[in-house]
Parts: structure tokens; sequence; C-alpha cells
């Protein structure tokens, strides 16, 4: 290689923040969608606080206002919504609910559910049994009439609607990471830390969890998608997030009824969650690359081949 | 197996040709809700109502807009005195089914009303409180008594669909007979209901030969239905659906959105706090905005058709200062002004409800009120809208909508408004005195108690915030010749369609 | 197998009876119908005659074993709202809602496994760019959006296919379509990763190394082996069509199990809500063991 022909010495390896970033530039895709998602994550955290008032003035006679007026405020160069408040701030002021009931309900679901699987596909055929059978009842049960139960007796809030999204969607980390579990513990090498005696917690922990997981996050970021529009169905119904709280979802159901005559109602809000989600799962392709040693040098010998 | 098999196979082979509706004297009507059955005493509900009322079933009288109450299967009627009236019945009728209509059809169509084997929908609507009974006294003549006396039985009668005594007298019909101008023909559960005209209706035969319901929940597809040549009417769309004046009517549909308040509890009990709630309230600003141009600003809890109503009074400005006034005078006056009052709103009650209610309570807000919105599902609604009342959570105010197309208040104002009424926010002795005084009268001393009872209402208790009288819209096609009325939301009479 | 069958049979029906108690209770909690069926104005006598009639008026616990007698011998109970045996409105409905859902997973299973392997095959070209870019929008835009934009452009403006309802084949194509959107994303991603996972997996080298360098057979065995969660997801997706799809279902007026589902919890019909869970109920741990066999065929090593 180059350096070498030159005869000058070795270079020190960079400091591993650099590498990865390093790595993160080359790919441009993930560079761009790394940088899009810390934009979302400084509103989620900041844009309440920011312009609150901005996004809640409203203005009858001005509504629907068309976007792409320059001329205006910049809050309302994306259009106006129903009630004339500017649909630029109100996406920013919806990030933080967003976020936080995406993240946490994937997040919930993700743990218990990879958890169950785990259990459910390494240990006593009994304990399996219930687990799964307990699944099978989660599938079939309505998540709207769950979402209307849980709803009905609690306040509509964001907690209590990060639990109903979460438990609709336990079953389907819960049944993929069980299948895995059933083909890797099944492995050379699995069968071998089994025979040289490592414990169970160890087996599944360092020998299996880092095979099922790649799988597991590629749903999990398609999943920011779902529960986010999930929620949107659920507002829509009258059981999910209210006015005059706002969220991405929310926006969305409220732009429904004007998708043919006033489009950028639900288009910006609707373009938040693609874009969000388009992120996730570019970030998370190029973090399986990055951290499969066996794939690493797709990003790092890309400008030499 | 084999019907479900050759069923997907017809579907295979049926050419692509003929979505759009076909044969000239065939129309197709594209409503928003299916219909959850089909049962003549469930017409009072108006998804059931706009299929079967007047098309297939047939009431004794009828509320016509413009002309009252006019004869159907009843030639004339009188007053016979002690609340019993007697209705002289046309002789030359025959049901679907071709048995001749007779008296003992009303007698069996009131009893059947008070089932009590399943819930009929008219008899619990309309004849609550009162005591019905109905006597043969000819081949063609009958007296219906009502106890107390009802000064408007006649009109009651405009609601009683005739179904003949031979029908199931315990359980909902699935495919209902009555004496008008069409024959039910099959209802496709899910797909569509499909409606023949007779030859032999006592009326003459009507022109619009066939007519098929199809049920669709989202507006823009219903407008889009009627502007892809699909279906001839599409009634209820939404204002921003309603686009092309060639074909989109507007009418006003006999609904009275308001804000019912609590009077009972602090600190709605003060009249300057609900003077101050309507004054805060730009009620304009909604009009040609979030709501249709030509939706009336309310005063009463009828729609202005119905007798009675108050044309003298005029709605509460708009005045922001005014409103911060009385609040701050009843503040001075030890009133609980800051305490946190609870807005519930019912969610798809009517188009661009939730906008609606965000902007009334932002509108509360800024006059100084500490409001909370909460839009709830249609169960949870109701149990905050009738008693007995949600209680614990402060005090509330409930938005509804009310729709009154039967020309009389009495359908209204004792529900909403006596101490007995299942959704009266308020309790004053005056006031039921002057609704059973109304009640009980006829002709203009009617009108006249009616219109003072509106002024009360309004002036001197301020009960409740009145807020508007909507406005319908609906798409029609334009080869046909229909004009939408304020009855278009409870009967959608087939043969007044011509077409053009 | 015949003794997994046996197991899974009664563990499967030991939990669907444990689903229908729970929801026959869970149900109750969310408030009385008789408000919601009878008008407003309706007076507090026809109120009391219609929990009479409906026999509402008994403790919870009457009610429940009043309704498990019946359910023995599988008569489900009326709808109060629509005056008809609710297994009848449900199965009905169901018919519909079968039909759509084997249509479109089968056209999604088939392209997403087609267009997911290509595009792992060459991770980062452009055939991978592209797929994945635009399967992941259409699986994460509002399916309303595409429904409605779909009637506005193929139904009015170019006139091709019917806005929506039911009758010829053309009634099929855009629920079908919209249908077909989100699980293709969600699946053809699945796909990829797998297959990625499994193209630089030890023995797939081994392979290369040994000489077989016929792609097609390391392709085939690849896919063989990324399978496994591949078919689970398939069965997530299905079920979720199975519950109803629900939007597609009220936009273009079809008349399946999810929009009937919804109105009747929206409307506290409970004997449809119920007959309704347990049809779809009995469909998915259907499938579920369908899945756990394929399991099986797919990789003998895995034994139950």
């Amino acid at each position: 290689m180059a350096v070498a022909e030159t005869g000058a010495p070795i270079p020190e390896p960079p400091h591993p923040a650099l590498q990865i970033l390093r790595m993160l530039w080359r790919d441009k895709f993930a560079f761009a969608a790394t940088l899009f998602l810390l934009v979302v994550i400084f509103c989620a955290i900041f844009g309440p606080m920011l312009f609150e008032d901005v996004a809640t003035r409203q203005n009858l006679r001005g509504r629907n206002a068309a976007p792409f007026d320059f001329s205006k405020d910049w809050s309302f160069w994306l259009g106006g919504d129903a009630l004339g408040r500017p649909l630029l701030a109100r996406i920013i002021v919806a990030a933080q609910n967003t976020i936080t009931v995406a993240a946490g309900a994937v997040a919930c679901s993700l743990a218990i559910g990879t958890a169950l699987g785990l259990v459910a596909g390494y240990t006593s055929r009994g304990l399996s049994q219930v687990i799964m059978r307990l699944a099978d009842v989660i599938m079939s049960f309505p998540s709207l009439l769950l979402a209307v139960i849980v709803l009905y007796m609690l306040e509509p809030s964001v907690g209590n609607l990060i639990i109903v999204l979460a438990i609709t969607r336990i079953p389907v980390y819960l049944r993929t990471s069980r299948a895995e579990v059933l083909e890797v513990r099944e492995r050379m090498f699995v069968q071998a830390a089994q025979v040289m005696g490592a414990s169970t917690g160890r087996i599944v922990f360092r020998h299996i969890l880092p095979v099922v997981f790649p799988t597991l996050i590629t749903i999990a970021t398609l999943d920011f998608a779902v529960v986010m529009l999930a929620e949107s169905s659920l507002s829509f119904l009258g059981i999910g997030i209210q006015p005059p709280e706002i969220t991405w979802g929310l926006m969305v159901s409220q732009g429904r009824p004007y998708l043919t005559s006033a489009w950028w109602l639900s288009f910006w809000p609707g373009l938040a969650i693609i874009l969000t989600t388009l992120s996730l799962n570019l970030l998370s392709n190029w973090m399986r690359t990055a951290l499969d040693p066996v794939q690493r040098w797709r990003l790092e010998t890309r400008r030499e081949s | 197996m084999s019907p479900r098999l050759s069923r997907v196979a017809a579907i295979l082979m049926a050419t692509t040709a003929g979505f759009a509706a076909s044969a000239q004297d065939a129309v197709t009507i594209v409503l928003s809700e299916e219909l959850e059955n089909v049962e003549p005493c469930m017409a009072s509900k108006s998804n059931i109502g706009r299929v079967i009322l007047q098309n297939v079933s047939e009431t004794l009288t009828e509320l016509v807009p413009g002309s009252g109450l006019q004869p159907r299967l009843a030639e004339s009627w009188e007053d016979m005195g002690g609340g019993t009236w007697r209705f002289h019945l046309r002789k030359d009728v025959t049901f679907s089914d071709g048995t001749a209509f007779d008296p003992g059809d009303v007698v069996f169509s009131l009893a059947r009303n008070k089932s009590d084997k399943f819930v009929c929908e008219i008899g619990a609507k309309y004849y609550g409180g009162m005591e019905l009974s109905a006597k043969v006294v000819g081949d063609s003549t009958i007296d219906i008594t009502s106890d107390p006396a009802q000064p408007i039985l006649p009109l009651l009668m405009s609601t009683l669909t005739v179904l003949p005594s031979e029908a199931n007298p315990d359980a909902f019909v699935d495919l209902p007979v009555g004496t008008g101008p069409y024959t039910f023909d099959e209802y496709n559960r899910g797909e569509n209901i499909k409606l023949s005209a007779r030859d032999d209706y006592w009326g003459g035969a009507p022109t619009v030969k066939t007519a098929t319901y199809v049920f669709r929940s989202e507006s823009a597809v219903r407008a889009a239905m009627v502007a892809a040549g699909e279906a001839d009417i599409a009634p209820n769309i939404a204002l921003q659906d309603a686009t092309d004046p060639a074909t989109d009517y507007s009418y006003p549909n006999s609904e009275t959105v308001y804000m019912r308040l609590d009077t009972q509890t602090a600190p709605l009990d003060d009249v300057r706090v609900r003077q101050a709630l309507n004054l805060a309230v730009d009620k304009e600003a909604f009009v040609g905005t979030i709501l249709a141009p030509g939706t009336l600003l309310a005063t009463g809890m009828t729609p202005p058709s119905t007798i009675g109503y108050n044309h003298d009074l005029q709605p509460y400005p708009y005045d922001l200062e005014k409103a911060k006034a009385l609040l701050e005078e009843a503040r001075a006056d030890g009133v609980p002004v800051d305490t946190e009052i609870l807005v519930i709103g019912r969610l798809e009650n009517f188009a661009n409800v939730t906008e609606t209610m965000e902007a009334l309570t932002a509108m509360w807000q800024d006059a100084g009120f500490n409001v909370n919105l909460q839009m709830v599902e249609t169960a949870e609604w109701n149990e905050y809208y009738s008693k007995p009342f949600v209680t614990g959570k402060g005090p509330i105010i409930v938005e509804a909508q009310h729709d009154n197309a039967n020309g009389d208040p009495v359908f209204s104002m004792f529900f909403k408004y006596a101490c007995d009424g299942a959704q009266s926010g308020v309790c004053d002795t005056k006031l039921d005195e002057r609704i059973a005084a109304a009640t009980a009268a006829t002709g203009d001393q009617r009108e006249g108690l009616w219109e003072d009872t509106f002024a009360y209402v309004f002036n001197d208790l301020v009960a409740d915030v009145f807020l508007w009288h909507m406005v319908g819209f609906t798409r029609v096609n334009e080869r046909l010749d229909f004009q939408p009325t304020i009855r278009t939301n409870s009967e959608l009479q087939l043969s007044q369609i011509e077409f053009k | 197998m015949i003794s997994f069958l046996g197991k899974r049979a009664v563990a499967s029906a030991v939990s669907l009876i444990g689903l229908i108690v729970l929801v026959f209770f869970l149900s109750r909690l969310t408030g009385d119908p008789t408000n919601l069926y009878l008008p407003v104005d309706a007076s507090l006598e026809s109120r009391a005659r219609f929990r009479e009639i409906n026999g509402l008026d008994d403790p919870l616990i009457v009610q429940f074993f009043r309704y498990a007698g019946d359910i023995i011998r599988l008569d489900f109970g009326v709808s109060v709202r629509r005056g008809e045996p609710a297994i009848d409105a449900v199965l009905r409905a169901f018919e519909w809602t079968l039909w759509l859902a084997v249509i479109t997973m089968t056209l999604v299973t088939a392209a997403a496994i087609l267009v997911g392997a290509l595009a792992a095959f060459r991770v980062g070209g452009v055939f991978d760019r592209i797929a994945t870019f635009f399967s992941l929008i259409g699986a994460s835009a509002p399916d309303f959006w595409i429904a409605i934009v779909a009637i506005v452009v193929f139904s009015v403006t170019f006139g091709w296919v019917p806005t929506s309802g039911t009758g010829t084949v053309m009634h099929w194509i855009l629920p079908v379509a919209v249908l077909f959107i989100r699980p293709f994303g969600l699946i053809l991603q699945v796909v990829r990763g797998s297959m990625i996972s499994t193209l630089s997996s030890a023995y797939v080298k081994t392979a290369r190394a040994k000489g077989v360098k016929n792609r097609p057979i390391i392709f085939v065995h690849a896919l063989r082996n990324a399978m496994l969660p591949v078919i689970t997801v398939i069965g997530d997706q299905a079920a979720a069509l199975l519950n109803g799809a629900v939007v597609v279902e009220t936009i273009f007026g079809f008349p399946g199990v999810g929009k009937l589902m919804i109105d009747s919890i929206l409307q506290r019909d409970f004997t449809v809500v119920l007959a309704a869970i347990f049809v779809t109920a009995v469909a998915i741990f259907l499938m579920n063991i369908l899945i756990d066999i394929l399991y099986a065929v797919l990789d003998p090593r895995i034994r139950y």
C-alpha cells in the first residue's frame, strides 16, 4: 500500500471515536441520517421550551395558509394548519411527545419481548409453552380494545399510551428472538460453549444475543414508524393523545380530512415520521456493518476500492 | 366450499367495464355509515331513516318543510277531546307484500314500539312519559289516545312507521315490508342495499326505478364517488370536500351546537360567569372558516324553522373586555373564577369538531378562564352529557349537538331544561312551569309561550352557551334534479328525485 | 410430531378460553351500552327496559356464566345493534378479511423475498440503495395518504379502477396495493438483513472456499437458512391483517372484520366483539402452529 511504499513509519491508530466518525463519513447516507436524528433530538429536548407560544397561537381567519410563502415569518414557511397555527413550529414542538412515545414504546417492547423470547427459546418446555401461548393471546387481543380499556379507566397520557403501544408490539420481538434462539442454540459454537461448561447466562448473552440482535434492531427501527402511526389512529378515534397536546401522529390524523384540499397539513408531519424512520434504519444498517468484524471492510476500504 | 369458489370465479371473470352507475332510471346513494339493522321502528336513527323512512315505510302524517304537517297514510284527523284524536286513513293502500293496509296495522305498529322483547328507538325517543293507546273504530278510522293529553299528537304520528300486522312482533325484521313507493329487495350486509319502485303504489309510480345504497365512511371518498360517476347522491360531505358549486348543495341540517353549562357548580352557578362565557366567544369568526358559510348564530336550542322560535333574540356579541370585566366583578364577590373548568367535546360529532373546540377553549383562555379541553369518544361523552352527571371533577362544560327536525320545541325543551330533564344543567321552577304550560297549549298561544320560554332561557337564566345552527353539504350528480332540505338529515325520499 | 400437535392444541385451547374470559370481563369495564344504544332523549323507563331485556341488570358473574353456557353450545349470542347472530356478522366479514390477507401476503412474501435477497447480494449497491429507500418510505408513510391519493389519481383522474367498494376483480386492486406496501417494506428489510448475516457466515465462506462456484446454489442455501426470522415477521404481519386492515376497510368500504371490530368496540356491542376475537384468535393460533412446523421443516435441527 501507499504508506508502506514511501517507507514512512506506521501511524498511530487513530482514536476509536475518530475512527467511528471516519467510517460514518464514508457512508454519506448514514452520515446524513445521523445529522437529521441529532436535529430531531435537539427539537425534542428544546422545542417545547423555545416555541410553545408560537406553535399554539391561533388565527382562524388565516387558516390553512399555503406553504413556501417566504414573505411570512419563518414558522409559516411550511404553511399553517386548520386553526392558522404555524406548521413548522408545531412539528418542532411535537417532536418531544412523539419521540418520547415512540422511543418509550419501542424500547419497552424490544426489551421485554427479547427477554421473554430468550427465556422461551432456552428454558424448559413448560415455561416456554406458557410464554408462547401468552404471546398468542396478546397477538389476538385487538390493540384498539386494549387502548379503549386502559384509556377509559385512566387518563389519556403519554405514559399510558406507551404502555398500550408497548404491549401490542411485544409478540413480534418475542417470537423473532425465540425462533432465532431455537436455531442458534443448535450451532456448533454454542454447543461447544455448553460442553465447555459455560453458564446459561453467559451463553445467552455472549453467544446468542449478538446473533439475534441485528434482526431485532431492523424490526425495531421500522416499528418506530408503526408506533407513531398507530398512535395517530388512536388519536383519530379519540383514545390517544388529545389536543392541545401535539404529536406528529396527531397532526397527521388532524390533517386527514384536508388531504384533498390542503395537503400540507398532514404531509409535513408525515414526512417527519418517514425521515425519522428512514434515518434510524440507515443508521442501524450502518451500525450492523460497522460493528460486525466480518463486514467492517466494506466501510474501511471503500475509498481505496 | 363450492359457493365460495364460484363466488371467487365470478369475481375473477367479471369484466372491468361498468363500475359507474349505469341505468338511466337507477340511482346510487353513498351513505356515511352502514346500517346496523333495517328495522322500521328504528327509523328515527338518521342512517336507517334515510333508507327506510317514506321510501319503504310510511307514517300517518308527514312534516313537509315550508308547508307544515301534511297527510300521508291518514287523509285527515280531528281532536275528539280528552286526549283522543281520530285519524281517517287512506283506503286504497297496500303493503309491498300485497296485503291491504287497515287500522289494525297501526294498532300493531304502535304496540310493537313498546314491546317487552326488544327496544324500539322511535318509542323510546318520542313516546316516553306518555301512555298511547289505539282503538279501531271503523274500516278506515282509528282513535289514538294519549295520557296525558298531547296537543301535538298528529305531529307525533309523523314519526310512527307502519308495519303490517303480520310482521314479527318480538324481534327486528330483516326484510322490511311497508306501504311506501319502494320495495325493499335485499340487504347484502357490508356491501349494499337495493330498493325497487312499486307499480302499485297508491301515490303513483315514482321516476327513479331502482336505488342502490352503499356505505363509505370517508367524506373524501364519498365526494370522489360522485365526481367519478359511481354514485349520484352523497349526503353529509365535509366542508373541505364541497369544492364544486355545480354539484354541492348546502342546506340547514336542523342541528344546533351548544355548550351545556353545569349551573349547579361554582363558578358556573354565577350568572355573570355564564354571561362572560357567552361574550368571550367570537362565533362569527368560525363561520366561513372552520364551519361552513351560511352557518347561523344560535340563540336557542332548535333551528329557526321550528314554531315558537324567538326571532327577536340577538346573539351575544363578541366583547372580550366586557367578559373580562364581568369575570372581575364575580371575582370581587368571592366567586371562585379561577377554578379549573373541564370542557368535554365529542369526537366526530360534526365535521371539524376538534378544531372548533380547540379554538373555542383558546378564546375562553384569552378571557381569563381556566379551561381544560378533553375530547372523548361517544360512550364516554354520554356519561358526561346525561344524568346522573359525573361528580368529583369540578365544574364541567359539555359540547353537544342537538337535532330537532320535527318542527316543535317540545322535542327538545323538557330534556334539555326541566329539572327532571336527562341532559338539563339547570333546575328552575319558573322554567319548569313555562315548559309545562307551552307543552299543553295549542295554536298561537303555544307559539307565544315557547317564544317566552326561549327568551327566559337565553336572557334571564343564561343557561347555556348557544353557538350555531349548522349547515350540511350534499353532493348531487348533475344528471339529477334534486334539492336537499332540512329533512335530508333524517330522510331522503327517492320519489322526490327527478332526472334533468 | 403428533404429540407436539396434541400438546399444542390443548395449550392453544386453554389460552383461547383465557382470552375469552379476559375480554369478557375487561370489555365490561368500558361502560354500559344502554346509553349508546338508546337516543339521548330516551326515558329512564325505556333505559331500564333495555337493561332488563338484554340481561345487563344481572351481576356480571351471572352474565358471564350465562355467556359461558351459551358458548359451549357454540352460541355466540345475538348482536344487540344488528339483531342478527353475532357469529354470522363476524364470519361474513372474516371471509373478506381472509381473502384480502391471503392475497396480500402471498404477493408480499414473493416480492419481498426476491427483492430483499437480491439487495443483500450486493450490499450498498445501486439496487440495494433504491430498494431500501423506496420500501422504507412506503413502510413508514401513513396508509390513508396512499389510499386517498391513489383514489384521486387512479379513479377520479384516470378512471382506471373504481374508487371503492366490492363487486369485480378491479375493486380489489387498490385495497391490495395499499395493504401491500407496509409489510413489503418490513419483510424486505428483514430478508435483506438476515441474508447479509448468512452470506457472511462461516459455512457459506466454507462452501465458497471448497470451490462451490455456483452462485445460485449458495443463494438458495443461504436463503433457506435466512428464513427463520423472515417467517416470524411474515406471521406477525399476517396476524395484523387477520385482525383487520382498518384504514383500508374504512376508506375503500371493504366489509372486513377490522371495521366491524372497531365499530363494535366503540358501540359496546360485546357479543360481536367476543365472536370476532374468537374467530381471529383461532386463525392466528392456527397460523402460529403452522409457523412452528415450518421452522422444523426448514431447519431439521430444531426440535420441540
